[in-house]
């Protein structure tokens, strides 16, 4: 069965082997990681990748793959997080708003376009500089800057179920709006949010890498990648190319493997955004 | 088209409401104080209770809020607590080398972007068309940050004769070769990720624009194969990329606070960014303040561009 569904749909069998990856190096980080991230060992300092440290060592003498594979545990849970803060505030805005139209569509509308009036990472890094630079409030942060899309995808899918007929005879036979929306308009929309959780995962991980970079994210030691590559920069004059490049490529294979999978998942749960080319 | 722009610019009114009172409340909930910051050393109670009631800090917060918006209208966005400059000066100071990066990564992200574009949907399934849709994955997922780094590396230490330096800013009006040297690498660095995405638009715009019957009417008259693109399906392909300009601009604007950061361009990006770790939250809110005001009037322009571009598109009928 795993070959038959392969060949259907391979994208989403190695978008999907990708991101299992990821989690299970964010889960099992304690066993898999060879070294403590943080424990300072000068005598190893700045070595190159070899067979005793595959990614090399920092400036500290740490191991950088150990760093990489902890800093997923930190990255992966702020994806996670933050995308669920903003379905859940998101969804239940965008039903509302969907559902029951009139005064509170246009106030929540309103509401979410100011927030989209703000680039997104603009106004993330507002709120972690307003609150102060932490893991839980780049959380927070990254969570409100996906609240809009959800919003608008959940509000959007709403307004073109809400008129169907299984909807109106729902209605006619008097079930509650909160009935209505929770056991026949939600389970109507799910596959949309489905992808759109998956692409937001892959936006947060992304916001986070940035953040951490601007230092708003994690401070030190504890291990992140977009903190770890702003410290690299400053051997770069004496080639010391590992520091950077381990956890550079670790956002580009985590970012990859959630777009890879929300784009086989679009292609997958709904014909009406699958592309024609 | 008259009706839909009057339209558009009433609603953004009650938006533009909410981003000043949303930028208002983030500078409220920063920490520390700003009566101490202004203090100095004399931290008497008496001092900070005078210095409250000067700045207004003691007052109310609709009061507080409605005295900061009259500030703001007349271009009084604060000071500095570290330079102690007015803050809008200071953006003002910055504004054209974030503006000259901006246009030149908007224009390299677009010439590449059609051209490659247009060679992938012409070419389809060739080599050239499965590297450009890789890189349309891989560009958009590529941390921006971190391709910088690598520019930098090998344009400034690897490669030899530094073509192009790995920083500094040198003004336009003072050495144009040198500032167009300095601006190619974070020209690039911003670039590539909505390239990333204009590029995927206009492959998929292009396929979808071949399948229709002009397309195959013009081919079938015998007219060249560039001439079927460029004068007939290129111009249609092409208008749903404008929208994505206003996106990008957005995108550009995110992207330049790393970008400027990395290659030491002294925009508002990088005000901003300096800004933060010192505390200095009236930069930091007022460029945000500015970034949302420009994205918002941005995005403006080109929803009426691409009415203007589009004549199926009756702004005065639909319900948009």
């Amino acid at each position: 069965m795993m070959r038959y569904f392969a060949r259907r749909n391979p994208r989403m069998v190695v978008g999907g082997a990708m991101v299992l990856i990821w989690l299970a190096l964010a889960l099992f980080a304690p066993v898999v990681a060879p070294y403590d991230p943080i424990k300072v060992n000068v005598l190893d300092q700045l070595q190159p990748p070899s067979a005793s440290h595959w990614l090399g060592t920092d400036d500290l003498g740490r191991d950088v793959l150990s760093r990489v594979i902890w800093g997923s545990r930190i990255s992966l849970s702020v994806g996670v997080i933050s995308v669920s803060i903003g379905f859940i505030v998101g969804v239940t805005l965008g039903l509302g708003a969907g559902y029951l139209g009139g005064m509170f569509d246009l106030l929540v509308m309103r509401v979410i376009d100011a927030l989209l009036a703000f680039p997104a990472l603009v106004l993330a890094i507002a709120i972690t500089a307003a609150l102060g630079p932490q893991i839980q409030n780049a959380m927070i942060a990254i969570g409100i800057v996906a609240i809009p899309a959800y919003t608008r995808l959940t509000r959007g899918q709403v307004l073109s179920v809400r008129a169907r007929e299984f909807i109106v005879a729902a209605r006619t036979i008097g079930a509650s709006p909160l009935r209505i929306v929770v056991r026949h308009i939600f389970p109507n929309v799910t596959n949309a949010l489905v992808v759109q959780a998956t692409l937001a995962t892959a936006f947060a991980i992304l916001a986070e890498a940035a953040l951490s970079f601007l230092g708003l994210g994690p401070q030190p030691p504890n291990p992140s990648w977009g903190q770890d590559i702003n410290y690299s920069q400053r051997y770069l004059a004496n080639l010391k190319w590992w520091m950077s490049a381990g956890p550079g490529l670790a956002i580009f294979t985590a970012v990859f493997a959630f777009n890879f999978l929300g784009d086989a998942l679009r292609d997958a749960l709904d014909p009406r955004l699958r592309r024609s080319a | 088209m008259t009706r839909y722009i009057l339209r558009r610019l009433l609603l953004m009114i009650p938006v533009a409401f909410l981003v000043t009172v949303g930028v208002f409340v983030l500078v409220r909930l920063a920490p520390g104080d700003p009566a101490l910051t202004f203090a100095g050393e004399d931290k008497s109670p008496a001092v900070i209770a005078a210095i409250r009631e000067e700045l207004g800090l003691d007052q109310p917060m609709p009061v507080q809020y409605v005295a900061w918006i009259e500030r703001a209208v007349q271009g009084d966005l604060g000071r500095s607590f570290q330079t102690k400059q007015r803050v809008l000066e200071a953006i003002w100071e910055r504004l054209p080398a974030t503006l000259e990066l901006g246009a030149a990564a908007l224009i390299f992200s677009i010439t590449v972007a059609v051209a490659v574009g247009i060679l992938s949907a012409v070419k389809r399934n060739s080599v050239v068309d499965l590297l450009a849709t890789g890189f349309t994955l891989a560009g958009v997922s590529f941390p921006s940050f971190f391709l910088g780094i690598v520019l930098i590396l090998l344009f400034a230490f690897v490669i030899p004769g530094k073509i192009f330096p790995p920083g500094g800013y040198v003004p336009l009006a003072q050495d144009p070769v040198e500032n167009l040297r300095r601006l190619v690498l974070p020209a690039i660095t911003l670039a590539t990720a909505s390239m990333a995405v204009n590029l995927r638009q206009v492959r998929s715009s292009l396929l979808d624009v071949f399948g229709h019957e002009y397309v195959r009417t013009a081919r079938a008259k015998g007219l060249r194969e560039r001439t079927v693109i460029v004068r007939h399906a290129l111009k249609n392909a092409l208008i749903p990329v404008v929208t994505l300009i206003g996106i990008q601009i957005g995108a550009i604007i995110e992207g330049a606070f790393i970008t400027e950061t990395i290659f030491f361009w002294p925009g508002i990006g990088r005000l901003a960014v300096t800004a933060i770790p010192s505390g200095d939250y009236p930069v930091v809110q007022g460029v945000v303040l500015v970034s949302a005001l420009s994205f918002m009037f941005s995005t403006l322009v080109v929803d009426v561009l691409y009415a203007w571009l589009d004549p199926r598109i009756s702004y005065d009928t639909a319900g948009a």
